[in-house]
């Protein structure tokens, strides 16, 4: 279980990016985190990837404290961050070099078939495009079968038909090992085709607001009236997250009741 | 009213990859290009001095500058001199090259050293190399020690600057991929910070090399006894233009040819760059 107790963070400026953000995240559940810009949400990432250490407070998984990189914990950015000078194949396998040489060229050549870029592997990452290449920073993220995999905003950069045939995609990956996902958007329509739960946060500075669970089954029509009201109830969320006259309430009191409409 | 639905293509990265618009003509054009310019000056002055509009004495036409260099080279001497000057730039331009890479990573790596060893670099690299001339003549004589430390000196400034700049300017984003690897400092500095700066680095040693070759002269100005830039000094003080010349002509030779061959050297490294240059730039 990954449990973020209590986190805060302020930075050397002064900036209050965090306040005592709190929750515990199954083990194959999928966290969406989603708020107005600066309400911390890529603080709270950077703390669980042990980038950032936060201010205060813990993240632990499996009663493991977090204070840096961890083998467990991978990270997707909204940029594919792909090394230029490797071949798309050496990309993906960047985190496999302390395997043996043929157990390494198999798992990239299984991950790069899974991502359906076999025809790519000898490939500069300067000759994909962007949903290609996001593809790749994918593939390295899964291939060292990480339990918790962290994205931020990973696919805003894209178009919108690439966008969502890459979030079918990643849950179609997320079913092979089924690992914690924890994503981070601005998009509403993506967090409620992943998530299991949608964490909707408040600005300045970042603190939980509600917390909205999606019961639907999987795979999800985004186009079902019952998927408009999920979408419709986070965006309710979303705009009082950001109206001032609202009152901070106890987010936990959302959990489970949180189907008031 | 007609209404076309277009599906958005994706995935097409391969366009951008396609080569310019060349034949194997165009392969042979390009460098022929770059010797249209060289080639026509010194047609024209060969015409001027053949018409007669100029003697040509203080500036030899291209034909007598070429009889020289024959000369020269029937005589063996030619060859010695070039040998001389291509050793002393050879070992300058190495030991320059170890020494500002080996600060330059140092100073660029580690905020501390850089703040301790940087200024001290800084100020030694504002003073004009030529200036150390008569204090390494003191301490290490008038013979190769002394001109290949010049050299050095000079090659290994610019050298430092690059690589120091170019660890700098490291994308952070890029070192982070690697910190969520946790790669070690080392592996650090040979998987992520080495193949970053090498661009960088490759025309921070064009640009040593080329200093390389200004200090060589400056080294055979203190009293050498052989090498191109004894030529030029022999040619001054027994008044033959045309051996001036002819040794300047082989220094732009030799100049263009080491540094064609550092650039041919390194391309294999460098094919995976994204720049401006690998498309070909316009036309």
């Amino acid at each position: 279980m990954l449990a973020l107790s209590s986190l805060s963070k302020i930075y050397p400026n002064g900036v209050h990016a965090l306040e005592r953000f709190s929750a515990d995240i199954q083990p194959g559940e999928i966290v969406a985190i989603i708020g107005g810009s600066g309400c911390g949400k890529s603080t709270l990432l950077r703390a669980i990837a042990g980038l950032d250490r936060a201010s205060s407070g813990a993240v632990r998984l499996d009663d493991t404290p977090i204070v840096a990189p961890h083998p467990k914990i991978g990270i997707i950015f909204q940029e594919p961050r792909l090394l230029p000078w490797l071949s798309v194949a050496d990309n993906i396998g960047f985190g496999l070099s302390d395997l043996p040489a043929d157990t390494r060229r198999e798992k990239i050549a299984r991950a790069l078939a899974r991502v359906g870029l076999a025809d790519k592997a000898n490939a500069w990452p300067r000759e994909l495009s962007g949903g290609q290449a996001q593809r790749v920073a994918i593939a390295r993220a899964l291939v060292p079968q990480p339990e918790v995999l962290l994205l931020d905003e990973p696919f805003s950069a894209l178009d919108a038909f690439t966008r969502k045939d890459l979030q079918d995609h990643l849950l179609d990956l997320w079913a092979d090992t089924r690992p914690t996902l924890v994503l981070v958007t601005h998009d509403v329509d993506e967090a409620v085709v992943l998530a299991d739960r949608v964490l909707v946060m408040r600005p300045r500075p970042g603190r939980l607001f509600e917390e909205i669970k999606v019961n639907l089954t999987r795979p999800r029509d985004r186009n079902s009236p019952l998927f408009g009201s999920f979408k419709h109830h986070v965006l309710t969320a979303l705009d009082r997250s950001l109206d001032r006259s609202v009152p901070d309430r106890d987010a936990k009191a959302g959990v489970g009741g949180s189907m008031w409409w | 009213m007609a209404m076309t639905v277009e599906l958005p293509v994706r995935e097409s990265a391969d366009e951008t990859t396609s080569p310019a618009p060349s034949g194997r003509l165009w392969r042979w054009a390009r460098p022929a290009l770059g010797l249209l310019l060289p080639v026509s000056l010194a047609l024209t002055w060969e015409l001027i001095v053949w018409l007669g509009l100029s003697s040509g004495r203080l500036v030899p036409p291209p034909t007598k500058v070429f009889a020289t260099i024959t000369d020269l080279a029937r005589s063996g001497e030619l060859m010695r001199h070039v040998t001389v000057t291509l050793t002393r730039v050879a070992a300058g331009f190495g030991l320059g090259v170890v020494a500002g890479t080996l600060f330059g990573a140092i100073s660029g790596y580690w905020g501390l050293a850089r703040r301790l060893i940087d200024p001290t670099v800084q100020a030694l690299r504002a003073i004009p190399s030529i200036a150390w001339v008569p204090l390494f003549i003191l301490w290490l004589g008038i013979f190769e020690t002394s001109k290949i430390a010049l050299i050095a000196v000079g090659v290994s400034f610019p050298v430092y600057l690059g690589v120091m700049g170019a660890i700098l300017s490291v994308d952070r984003k890029i070192v982070e991929v690697g910190r969520i690897f946790r790669l070690s400092g080392p592996a650090m500095i040979r998987r992520i910070l080495l193949p970053a700066v090498l661009p960088a680095y490759v025309v921070a040693l064009r640009v040593g090399l080329g200093l390389g070759w200004m200090f060589v002269v400056a080294a055979e100005f203190m009293g050498a006894s052989e090498g191109l830039g004894y030529l030029l000094i022999d040619g001054q003080q027994l008044g033959k233009p045309t051996q001036i010349v002819a040794a300047i002509v082989i220094f732009a030779i030799l100049g263009k040819a080491t540094d064609w061959l550092l650039q041919v050297a390194t391309a294999p490294w460098l094919r995976w760059q994204d720049a401006f240059a690998t498309q070909g730039g316009p036309i």
